[in-house]
């Protein structure tokens, strides 16, 4: 007897495995976006804050270990042409001491390199070299308010991006100029972009023109969180 | 007639619990692994989309991160349970279940040892599962998890076995409870 009910038994199992699946994969997209992610994320990105030690500084590789090919290329539109010459660099919003920067000047400030995994929410990762200044040199520079929270960045093809203040601060956080010991190529976002390896790949905006510091979370928080990803984006 | 097999409440959340939230976690999971496939990258084969969920990357990210609290909680919890309750002992292979596996001609007594070698089993393969998730959810927070499996791609291919891995178990544990206790044991692990 248990011949003849057995596969119609696993058939049962597999197509009501399957047929969950299809159910909560058919209205996951909506739903995500409302009750789940909703319900969850403000958890989640407490979770993620608890989780992230400022202090901490992340493994680096030796030279031997990048992986030139593996860094892929993303951009959400175009890729703007800027003139390295005339560019400026504007720090503003809640300091005493707002800053617009040519890249002669940034070049003159402390020079700081790190090879790093950068890891894109897609999944794959590359082990990178970058080089430039510390973001929080900068932000120093420009003397933020006690209760600045938060930090935007604005970006030459319109991409924008915001960020928790405690990571921009991140002693491996930087706004890079260099890639793999040559100049940073213009698809790479030069100028200037930022580098971090506390942040996923969407959150490290290319071609970076303006930097605000904010008291509150702003409401374009970017713009891949304003189609659904999550804001935090931590590693 | 026997006896019906009868679960206490708490065990039939916890299956429960175990099946709703892997099953999310696995058919999100997949969804995540089709933006950019472990094996053979953005030219990879991909999942059909019956078997995902959350629509797009973003979608699939959410559900996976709403489930994993539910699933490693669920998993505590339940190892909480086992060791309050001396389950523990007598839930998992024993050294009279393995002998039996090898000298038993009862069939009985063998499919009931296999049962339990399968159950067992699964165990460190959830536990792994937890582990690599951690590596991939923080892989900078707890890079030493990376570093242990050598490289970011071994790592997601870890974590990644656990999909089929855990699709055969349950094949295999519906199929082990089956000629074990038929139907009614089935049954009892569903509805009380």
């Amino acid at each position: 007897m248990s011949k003849i009910y057995l596969p119609r038994r696993r058939l049962l199992q597999i197509s009501g495995l399957s047929g969950l699946g299809l159910i909560l994969g058919g209205c996951g997209a909506s739903l995500s976006d409302g009750v789940v992610f909703k319900a969850t994320e403000p958890l989640n990105q407490s979770l993620e804050a608890l989780l992230l030690n400022p202090n901490k500084l992340i493994t680096e590789f030796p030279a031997s270990s990048i992986e030139p090919a593996a860094l892929l290329i993303n951009t959400y539109d175009t890729t703007p042409e800027i003139d390295p010459e005339t560019f400026r660099l504007k720090i503003d919003g809640e300091v005493k001491q707002p800053l617009n920067l040519s890249m002669a000047e940034i070049k003159k400030m402390p020079f700081t390199s790190m090879t790093i995994r950068h890891i894109c929410v897609e999944g794959w990762s590359a082990i990178v070299q970058w080089g430039g200044i510390r973001l929080r040199e900068l932000v120093t520079l420009a003397q933020p308010n006690t209760d600045v929270r938060y930090i935007n960045f604005q970006s030459a093809d319109g991409y924008y991006e915001s960020w928790d203040l405690v990571s921009a601060l991140h002693p491996q956080t930087i706004l890079a100029y260099q890639k793999n010991g040559q100049p940073l190529p213009i698809d790479n976002g030069a100028p200037l972009r930022l580098a971090s390896p506390i942040k996923l790949g969407y959150k490290q905006s290319k071609w970076v023109t303006q930097i605000t510091l904010l008291k509150e979370k702003p409401k374009a928080l970017g713009y891949w969180e304003d189609q659904g990803y999550e804001w935090f984006g931590g590693l | 007639m026997k006896p019906k097999p009868q679960q206490s409440f708490t065990v039939l959340i916890f299956h429960w619990l175990n099946v709703v939230s892997l099953t999310v976690m696995i058919t999100s999971g997949l969804q995540i692994y089709n933006a950019n496939p472990v094996f053979g990258g953005r030219a990879g084969w991909q999942f059909p989309s019956l078997f995902l969920l959350g629509g797009w990357l973003a979608g699939g990210r959410h559900w996976h991160f709403a489930a994993m609290s539910v699933f490693s909680l669920n998993l505590l919890a339940y190892g909480i349970y086992i060791v309050l309750t001396k389950r523990w002992k007598n839930r998992f292979i024993s050294q009279s279940d393995l002998k039996a596996l090898q000298k038993s001609q009862n069939a009985k007594r063998t499919n009931y040892a296999w049962h339990r070698l399968t159950y067992t089993a699964i165990i460190p393969v959830l536990l792994l599962s937890i582990f690599t998730g951690i590596g991939m959810y923080k892989p900078a927070q707890f890079d030493w998890i990376v570093n242990l499996f050598g490289s970011w791609k071994a790592l997601r291919i870890v974590h990644f076995i656990a999909v089929p891995t855990f699709v055969i178990f349950a094949l295999l544990h519906s199929f082990l409870a089956f000629k074990v206790g038929g139907s009614r044991l089935i049954q009892s692990m569903f509805i009380k």
